[in-house]
């Protein structure tokens, strides 16, 4: 009779222990900074100081000197540096990358096949001086299977993200927020900026699988931060 | 937004977006204010309110955009070295320079080859993601012209000092300026980069009789906006929730409790 009672209480152990082991050990779909704070400018440097006035008793404002330049028209060929490939090691993430522009609806636009990845071309590309370096790809395809990114979800705070450019150098980033965010309130204006401290922002699909729209809700967002030293 | 035109003797002119109400004290806000020096062989100064504004300016360039406060101001351009008690060779005189507008003040002769200022307001506004804006102003002792891309015209029958101008997807194009309705090309062809996210200002200055028109090119970059979305799975292979495997151990774990239970209670009454 006992026997029974303490197959009972193993039972419901594992009945509660499967689900709790798994809901622990599951990636977590936030971890590090919020992923809109990097790179964010900061409130006090938006007002330059007002220009004191000196013209005495003039009513009419003081005019400043200015510099001028040729106003021919520029060639603008400048040396490209595009990215080629991206990997994240510690999540075995190895893809090559596609200079990518939006498509007609004004979303970005991602390469169709998924091993391979989009960075959105027309902000700075990674190892630049300032700003959003955005790359994304698709988590999968109904025809095609898992994605280059399907295992984004599972990177972590410090994990070392490098990017190779056309012109042999890779920079190195490394994570330092993750965030799930939903689809229709994506901060856009935010995650693309174009200014602000040099960052990398990783974009793909997650959350839960809206079958009616084909689709995903949410967004999985990572930023990271270069670090010296590129290789 | 259509530019008003400043004739070379005097005359008042208002600025940009209408009057602004010239409480001259108030320096409440600026304007971020270019020029531009489109009257060929003529080195000048320029003063704006008797202060010296520009040295030595030369035809063919464009002043860095200067932050000018909110208020009225005296134009007047020199031939160099010769300001500011003289004659001047081009006036304007209580220009209301507005707050928060983007200004270009273009020095460039009228269609019958006077010198004059034209004040333009430059569109910054903000442009879709992908596009780029593409301004064409007539500022050349020229008559009508149209503006190619590509062999293609994409504004046609413009007249100093008119400007036209559209948001296109960006791309490279070879631009050139025909005389209106013929192949007859009077400037370019130059191969313009039209970056996404820019308004590029192009204008066609010098003077047909004196055989030196030319292209003259200013840009105003940030004006950009970001993608949509971010459309990027459509599988569903993703597991958002508890996997299949788990949900069977559980299953059956239940099922085990509840079997081994009735066994249990079984087992309690016989004994």
């Amino acid at each position: 009779m006992r026997r029974w009672w303490m197959l009972v209480a193993a039972c419901l152990v594992l009945a509660v222990a499967a689900p709790l082991g798994w809901w622990l050990t599951r990636p977590s779909s936030a971890e590090g900074v919020a992923v809109t704070s990097v790179g964010a400018p900061s409130p006090s440097a938006s007002s330059p100081s007002a220009p004191a006035s000196p013209s005495a008793s003039s009513a009419r404002p003081a005019v400043p000197q200015v510099t001028a330049r040729p106003a021919t028209p520029a060639d603008g060929s400048r040396p490209t540096t595009n990215p080629v490939s991206i990997s994240i090691p510690g999540i075995d993430v190895r893809a090559a990358v596609d200079p990518v522009g939006v498509e007609k609806d004004g979303s970005m636009v991602i390469p169709r096949s998924v091993d391979r990845v989009g960075w959105y071309r027309y902000g700075p590309p990674p190892g630049s001086d300032a700003g959003a370096a955005v790359v994304a790809g698709h988590v999968d395809s109904k025809a095609q299977g898992p994605g280059a990114l399907f295992r984004l979800r599972e990177v972590g705070v410090g994990d070392r993200v490098d990017v190779r450019l056309a012109d042999g150098r890779t920079v190195r980033y490394e994570v330092v927020g993750k965030e799930t965010l939903v689809k229709k309130r994506l901060p856009t204006e935010r995650l693309f900026a174009r200014d602000g401290a040099p960052r990398l922002v990783l974009i793909t699909c997650g959350g839960p699988f809206v079958p009616e729209l084909s689709s995903y809700r949410d967004n999985l967002v990572v930023v990271a931060e270069p670090v010296g030293g590129a290789a | 937004m259509r530019p008003l035109r400043v004739l070379a003797a005097t005359g008042a002119v208002a600025l940009g977006l209408g009057l602004a109400a010239a409480a001259p004290s108030s320096a409440a806000g600026t304007s971020d204010v270019s020029v531009l020096h489109g009257v060929p062989g003529l080195t000048v100064d320029v003063y704006a309110n008797g202060d010296k504004l520009l040295t030595d300016f030369k035809p063919g360039t464009l002043t860095d955009p200067v932050k000018l406060p909110e208020g009225t101001y005296d134009l007047a351009v020199f031939p160099a070295g010769e300001g500011p008690d003289g004659t001047p060779a081009i006036k304007a005189d209580d220009v209301a320079v507005p707050s928060g507008a983007n200004i270009t003040v273009v020095a460039h002769l009228s269609a019958d080859g006077t010198p004059v200022l034209t004040p333009f307001v430059n569109d910054t506004s903000r442009i879709k993601p992908g596009e780029t804006r593409l301004t064409v102003r007539h500022t050349a002792a020229a008559p009508a012209v149209d503006v190619r891309a590509g062999g293609t015209p994409v504004f046609e029958g413009l007249e100093n000092p008119k400007e036209a101008k559209a948001d296109i997807p960006a791309a490279k194009v070879s631009a050139d300026v025909v005389l209106a309705g013929t192949d007859t090309v009077a400037i370019g062809p130059a191969d313009l980069d039209l970056k996404e996210g820019t308004n590029t200002i192009v204008y066609a200055w010098g003077s047909a009789e004196d055989d030196n028109l030319d292209l003259a090119v200013q840009t105003i970059s940030g004006l950009h906006s970001a993608p949509g979305g971010v459309p990027s799975g459509t599988g569903g292979l993703l597991e958002d929730g508890l996997p299949m495997p788990l949900v069977a151990v559980t299953v059956v774990a239940l099922a085990g409790a509840a079997f081994a239970g009735r066994r249990a209670v079984l087992a309690t009454r016989r004994g």
